[in-house]
């Protein structure tokens, strides 16, 4: 384990001074910040707009973090060939990928955590926001994204073991969008009963083998004042287990594609 | 006792596209001792970072077999006793030298600080071990980079061009280092360009040319045969074609006339003939064989003996321009 741990270590510091990172952030912590300022041009209720833009600032920001962090993950240790220095060692590649994971995800965790403290510190300033319940549970959709992104992560990390660092990124992006946007629309074609059965099981094949990253949006509790989950802690319980089972799985694969990869 | 690397008609085969296949390395046998420095030469795309690639474990080979230390080459077994310093490394720019050294033990469960500062010390870097990375020279880096091949007290450690790009001080340091290496009992395999090096420090060597091994042994068998080199002035134009002959080598321009003949031929014929047709002896040299006129003499016969092969299968059955490029790109993926 502390060779995985040394492994994850590693990674988290090379990631947090990777400048193209750096840059994504910023862009994603300038937004945040300015956003008090746009709410003006909307009609809508300011909170809701305020509330909506910057949530769907921290969201695009990581996932954007989240697949240029992996994608380059592996490709650039064969590139610069670190790798080989590692795996001369008495390091199995099970550990070295997962290491490589843990370190990413730990690296994505700082950048969502400081985009959330910069959105509550803007809605405190700004008087959006009231200590206690509420902030908790505006707190609690930058967490679901964070688990969201650690899956779409263990997605990249799963193509970048045998695809190259842009396939992997149109590849990771396109799962993600299946994953998302385009998740309810499979659920309604898979059943839909008028629709030839080809179709349908077309549909409920892509529905089930890609993630449903649409389950960690939890974003309309928080913004409108109406819908709230029920059984919440059942829910998050259940999207944490699902999260895990998949990245597990998908840990799993690439283990089994990189183990025979000749690097 | 194990030897330390022992491969056995070791073959890594690539696949080109349309099916074809293209050995990189070639029924390959080597069989190093240990305690010895062992130098793998080659030219660029020989095959032999392919090679200790398979000898590491990082890639698998299609036939063949390979012990290192007397174990599987994936066994982590055997990757607690050796290491590796690859050509060009590059390491995490952002940590320390002393940091970085602490990320390689930690690789092998070693915790102890004191090791990792030693080394850094015995590399010449106690100055320097605070410093990130991004500031080493080259150099530096490549002292690094041996320091921390060291950490697990190797027994067999790969160097591949380990000398290569470093400036003559640091050069010197370096190959002072992997002498100490042998005093010391470790078993050493490099891989280098740099012929005059391999000649002063190996025991061994074995030569590779394009996926096979052209000749190997220790360097006093294969350095046997020198060349005598007789320099004269005022030799007449005649006298040229009366020395030519056998493995004389012989060149006149404006009355000064060279023979190179080799150190088995007696030169004091070649004296005489000059003497007796008016011409002044300059001097006469004999000329040690240099790993440097092997590697030539040996890759360039190989060489023509591989084109003479290819010609002889074009003319049976001619490829296609593609297939020569497929196979052109396979070779240099797998170098």
């Amino acid at each position: 384990m502390n060779v995985v741990l040394s492994i994850a270590k590693t990674t988290t510091g090379e990631a947090i001074r990777r400048r193209v990172l750096m840059v994504i952030l910023l862009i994603g912590l300038v937004l945040l910040v300015v956003a008090p300022g746009m709410e003006a041009l909307s009609a809508r209720q300011s909170t809701t707009v305020l509330r909506s833009l910057t949530l769907g600032v921290i969201q695009l920001t990581s996932a954007v973090i989240a697949i240029v962090l992996t994608v380059y993950l592996i490709p650039n240790e064969i590139e610069r060939r670190t790798i080989y220095t590692i795996l001369s060692k008495p390091v199995q590649r099970w550990q070295f990928l997962v290491g490589k994971y843990l370190g990413a995800v730990a690296a994505l965790a700082l950048m969502v955590a400081m985009m959330t403290a910069t959105m509550l510190i803007v809605f405190s300033v700004v008087g959006k926001l009231t200590l206690g319940s509420d902030m908790v549970d505006l707190a609690k959709v930058p967490l679901m994204f964070f688990v969201q992104m650690s899956l779409l992560a263990a997605v990249a990390v799963f193509f970048s073991t045998f695809v190259s660092p842009i396939v992997n990124f149109f590849l990771s992006g396109g799962v993600y969008l299946l994953g998302s946007v385009f998740s309810s629309l499979f659920e309604v074609l898979s059943n839909n009963k008028e629709l030839p059965a080809m179709v349908q099981a077309g549909a409920r094949l892509v529905h089930s083998i890609v993630p449903n990253f649409q389950m960690f949006n939890v974003q309309n509790s928080a913004i409108n004042a109406g819908p709230v989950i029920q059984n919440e802690q059942l829910y998050y319980l259940g999207s944490f287990g699902y999260a895990l089972v998949y990245v597990m799985i998908l840990l799993i694969a690439g283990i089994l594609v990189f183990d025979r990869r000749e690097v | 006792m194990d030897l330390a690397i022992e491969t056995r008609d070791l073959t890594k085969t690539y696949k080109a596209k349309k099916g074809k296949a293209l050995n990189v390395v070639n029924q390959v046998n080597l069989q190093v001792e240990p305690g010895e420095i062992f130098g793998f030469l080659g030219p660029n795309g020989a095959g032999k970072t392919t090679t200790i690639k398979i000898l590491l474990g990082i890639i698998y080979q299609t036939s063949g077999q390979a012990r290192v230390l007397g174990k599987e080459p994936t066994d982590t077994d055997a990757h607690r006793l050796l290491s590796y310093l690859p050509e060009k490394p590059y390491y995490y720019e952002h940590m320390t030298g002393l940091e970085i050294m602490r990320f390689y033990a930690s690789l092998f469960g070693i915790k102890d600080d004191a090791q990792c500062r030693s080394l850094l010390e015995r590399v010449n870097l106690a100055n320097d071990m605070n410093r990130p990375l991004s500031e080493y020279s080259k150099g530096m880096q490549q002292r690094v980079g041996l320091a921390q091949s060291l950490i697990n007290d190797p027994k067999l450690l790969f160097l591949d061009e380990p000398t290569g790009g470093l400036d003559p001080i640091a050069h010197i340091e370096i190959r002072d280092l992997i002498l100490q290496f042998r005093d010391e009992g470790k078993t050493v395999f490099i891989s280098s360009h740099e012929l005059s090096d391999v000649e002063r420090i190996c025991d061994r060597v074995a030569i590779i040319n394009k996926g096979e091994v052209v000749q190997q042994g220790p360097l006093e068998t294969l350095l046997v045969g020198g060349r005598i080199e007789v320099t004269a002035n005022q030799c007449p134009d005649d006298l040229v074609e009366k020395l030519r002959g056998g493995e004389r080598i012989v060149s006149a321009h404006l009355g000064r006339l060279i023979v190179d003949i080799p150190d088995s031929e007696e030169p004091n014929a070649i004296v005489d003939a000059i003497r007796a047709a008016g011409g002044t002896i300059v001097s006469v040299i004999p000329r040690r064989k240099r790993l440097e006129d092997l590697f030539l003499e040996l890759v360039t016969q190989d060489d023509a003996a591989k084109g003479r092969q290819k010609r002889s299968m074009l003319e049976k059955s001619p490829p296609d321009q593609a297939s020569i490029v497929e196979a052109e790109a396979a070779v240099e993926e797998g170098a």
